[in-house]
Order: structure tokens, then C-alpha cells, then sequence
């Protein structure tokens, strides 16, 4: 079964794909493109097909657009149109419509890039920079304790392990700490009051640790593609870091309630929650309309 | 559906489940430990809330290694997965001197425990890839292996990073199974 599912894509893809998108356009006097933009409202249906489209033209121009930088995109809208003999004054959407496509579609490969370039930075205590935002993580989060040094056990407060969170951002480096001052930072309330939830001596987490753990899943989520229906949906531009930050306090807002609710018998147990509420987000990246941001909360930003 | 039974039935005996304890301070390489063993990625790992289990196939065994989270707080659950252990596997950070003591006491205390009792245990001196690590024959004297008497041991200097030293870990691992088993 699975052998003619192959031979059918492979027939259908290289040849029949192609015939029929011809036959279409000659009844309708539209590009595969133009059908695309006009027929679906702005977001990641629109996106995605534009995605797919693109990537399995066989014109070089199309396939090019999805390498090409942010700058240059309004050129190459202009050379996919002459392409494709799109007449401006007979489709006044198209352009701009295209164009924030390919925003959306090159924004999300630049974004895993800087995202995966913040992630191999080590932290480093030499560093001030990484070392003061270290120390505001702390302020925000206990506005009303001092820290008595550098080096204290304190830290376990905020749940990291040991009395030095330096070792505790492996492998997602800087991005893991950047993610939890973020949180704080733009969602002090929500933070705040997720962090008593884990500081709860029967349900209770390692605040810091979770945060860290989540930044693995937004980074993963990121890295497979599974996010671009969120960004396509939420941002109709470039996405950028922040909203990135933004899908981790989303997960750390939402895990903390998962957790809460479900009631596990000990943190030893994180792991299976880990994944059911994992499992929980990848459904919902499953809905074209799916749009993964802080809601119900005290949130102004 | 005849075939395929008859082919399973050829298919020599089922391998020998082998339960490993994976414990040790939090840091030591634990995890990364684990994911060398089971060959996967080892640049995305963050530190273990509870634990993690692979099942690992080698020389003929079925190696369930359990990863125990060893942050302070979670330590005191470390007696919920000693039962049936058939080998503990110790990992030290070779280069944190500074908890070198902390991790000597954590060691003791479980070879006190009854649960534990005569289960073979693989000391591994990890992060050997770092200049400022110690040598195995430093920790052992450190941590007065010597006089262990109770069961077999062994120590094995290791960088679960590069993933040297530790097929010769896990071949004592599984020779110590064997002689056990006799």
C-alpha cells in the first residue's frame, strides 16, 4: 500500500501537479499564486500553500525566493509578477499579499538562526553583561529578598539546583536565561505567580530548571517547523526574538497551569507530564488558525 | 503469520534485561551519559527534573539505565529506584574539586544502603576532556575506594562529551552482570 502512495506522489508531483495548475490557470487566468493569495485570508493557510508553492516550482526565480534576503524581497515580488505575468492593475493585493508571505516564510529561517546563535552561547561569568542578567532575573522575580552573594543557595529559591545557576543552562546557553528575564520582565504578574506555584512544597518544580527545560521545547518546536503556523498567524511581517520570548512565556504560563491541574504525585514525575502537555502543544500547532499567545492573564504588553 | 512465528521462534533467546542505576551530584554528566550510551544527541540537553530511562541493547543484554535527576532536592527520591538494581554507575565531575566531598558522602551513603547491598558499582571519573580534571587514581584515593570490600567495583575515567572510556565502563558493566549471574 505504502509503495503505491510513493509511485502516486512521485506521478503526481512531476507531472500531473503540473498539467493540472496548467489547466487552472487557463480557465481562470490566475497563477497558482495569485489563487492562493485571493483565496485565503492573510495567515498560515495563505502561507503555507504559498511555501509549498514556491518550493515545488520549477522556475528558478520562485525556488530563489525562499534564499533571498529581507531587503531584496520586494525586488523579487517584482520579478516573480513579471514571471508569472501578473498585471498589477488586474490584482492591486497580489504584491503586497506576496510579500509578506515571503516575509513570514524567510523571517522564520532568520529567526531559527538567531535563535540557534544565542543558544551556543555559553554563559560565562567572566561576562558582565550575561552576569547582570543574572542578577536581574533575581530582582524581578524576589523584589523583596536580597541576594546575600553571588554564590549562596539562595538561587534553589528560584529553582535552579545549586548555589551557582551557571551550571544549569547547558545546552540551551544564554537563550535559556534571556527567555526566563523575559518572562519576568514583560509578565512580572504571570511570573511571579507561576514561580509560587512552583515554589508549592507538595506540587512544587524547580522554577528555573522547568524554564530552562521549556526553552528546549519552544527551541525544538522552532528548529522542526512546528511553529510556523503560530508565526504565520501572529505575525504578519518578519518575526523576531521577541516573539520567540513570547512563545516561551506562553509554554511557561501553560505548563504551569497543566501542572497545577493535573495534579502530579512528584516532581519525579515531570518528565511524562512533560511530554503529555508537549503532546498537547503539537495538537494545537496542528490548527491552521492556531495562534499560541498569553491570554486570560493580567497581560499589557 | 505462519512464517513470522517460525522466525521469531529461531531468533535465539530474548536478551537479559540488565536494570542500571544512573546517579551521582547534579552536573556530573548523567544525562549526557545516557544519551551517548543510547547514541543520541548530546548539544540540546538540559538538567534532569526526575529522570530519564533508555534501554540500550549491548553484548547480548538489554541495559536499562535509569537517570536520576542529583540536584540536592531531588536526592532523597533516589531510594524509590534502588529496588532490583542489578549495577550502579557512580558519575563524578573529575573537575569540581570544590564538591569533591559532597559527592565522596552522597557515594558512602548509598553503599550503606541495604537495597544496594553487594550490587556492583562503575565509578565514572567524567569530564576528563577538561584541563583542570582529576585523575582517576586521585578520586579513588579521595574517595578511599579501597577499602570497599562488600562488592565488586571499579573506577573508569571517562568524557561522556567525547564519549571516550566509556565502552570500557560498560564492557565491567556487563562482565560484572555475567559474573554475578554464575
Amino acid at each position: 500500500m505504502e509503495m503505491f502512495g510513493y509511485i502516486w506522489q512521485y506521478v503526481y508531483t512531476s507531472f500531473l501537479r503540473y498539467w493540472l495548475k496548467w489547466l487552472i490557470r487557463q480557465a481562470t487566468g490566475k497563477c497558482e499564486l495569485q489563487r492562493i493569495c485571493s483565496g485565503y485570508k492573510p495567515g498560515a493557510t495563505r502561507t503555507m500553500k504559498a511555501e509549498f508553492s514556491l518550493k515545488s516550482s520549477k522556475s528558478k526565480v520562485l525556488r530563489g525566493a525562499l534564499e533571498t534576503k529581507k531587503d531584496d524581497l520586494e525586488q523579487c515580488v517584482n520579478q516573480i509578477m513579471k514571471e508569472k505575468n501578473v498585471k498589477p492593475q488586474k490584482s492591486p493585493m497580489f504584491k503586497e499579499s506576496l510579500h509578506i508571505c515571503l516575509l513570514q516564510i524567510t523571517g522564520y529561517n532568520s529567526l531559527y538562526i538567531s535563535v540557534e546563535d544565542l543558544r551556543k552561547v555559553v554563559f560565562s561569568s567572566e561576562n558582565q553583561e550575561h552576569e547582570a542578567m543574572l542578577l536581574k532575573l533575581w530582582d524581578l522575580l524576589m523584589p523583596t529578598v536580597k541576594l546575600e552573594s553571588r554564590i549562596t543557595k539562595q538561587w534553589g529559591d528560584i529553582g535552579f539546583q545549586g548555589d551557582d545557576p551557571k551550571t544549569d543552562f547547558r545546552g540551551m546557553g544564554l537563550l535559556g536565561l534571556i527567555n526566563l528575564v523575559f518572562f519576568s520582565e514583560n509578565y512580572t504578574e504571570e511570573a511571579r505567580q507561576v514561580l509560587s506555584h512552583a515554589n508549592h512544597p507538595k506540587l512544587g518544580y524547580s522554577y528555573a530548571i522547568v524554564g530552562i527545560n521549556l526553552t528546549e521545547m519552544a527551541y525544538s518546536l522552532l528548529k522542526s517547523g512546528a511553529l510556523k503556523p503560530h508565526f504565520y498567524n501572529t505575525v504578519l511581517g518578519t518575526p523576531e526574538l521577541r516573539h520567540f520570548h513570547q512563545l516561551y512565556c506562553y509554554l511557561a504560563y501553560e505548563f504551569d497551569k497543566f501542572w497545577v491541574a493535573e495534579e502530579p504525585e512528584s516532581i519525579m514525575e515531570f518528565n511524562q507530564y512533560r511530554e503529555k502537555f508537549h503532546n498537547i502543544v503539537k495538537t494545537h500547532l496542528q490548527d491552521p488558525d492556531v495562534s499560541l499567545i498569553l491570554t486570560d492573564t493580567l497581560a499589557k504588553n | 503469520m505462519g512464517l513470522l512465528s517460525i522466525l521469531r521462534k529461531l531468533k535465539s533467546t530474548p536478551d537479559q534485561e540488565v536494570r542500571i542505576l544512573l546517579l551521582g551530584l547534579d552536573n556530573g554528566g548523567k544525562t549526557t551519559l545516557l544519551k551517548q550510551l543510547a547514541s543520541e544527541d548530546i548539544s540540546h540537553i538540559t538538567p534532569t527534573q526526575g529522570f530519564n530511562i533508555k534501554s540500550v541493547q549491548s553484548q547480548g543484554f538489554k541495559l536499562n539505565v535509569w537517570d536520576i535527576g542529583g540536584q540536592r532536592k531531588i536526592r532523597p527520591y533516589w531510594r524509590n529506584y534502588f529496588e532490583n538494581t542489578d549495577v550502579l554507575i557512580y558519575v563524578i565531575d573529575s573537575a569540581d574539586r570544590k564538591r569533591f566531598e559532597e559527592t565522596g558522602q552522597e557515594l558512602a551513603e548509598l553503599l550503606d544502603e541495604e537495597k544496594l547491598s553487594g550490587v556492583p558499582v562503575l565509578i565514572f571519573a567524567n569530564k576528563q576532556d577538561l584541563l583542570t580534571a582529576a585523575p582517576a587514581s586521585e578520586i579513588a584515593e579521595g574517595l578511599n575506594l579501597h577499602t570497599i570490600r562488600d562488592r565488586m567495583w571499579q573506577i573508569q575515567s571517562c568524557s561522556a562529551l567525547t564519549g571516550e572510556g566509556i565502552q570500557e565502563g560498560m564492557n565491567w558493566v556487563c562482565k560484572s552482570v555475567n559474573s554475578k549471574k554464575k
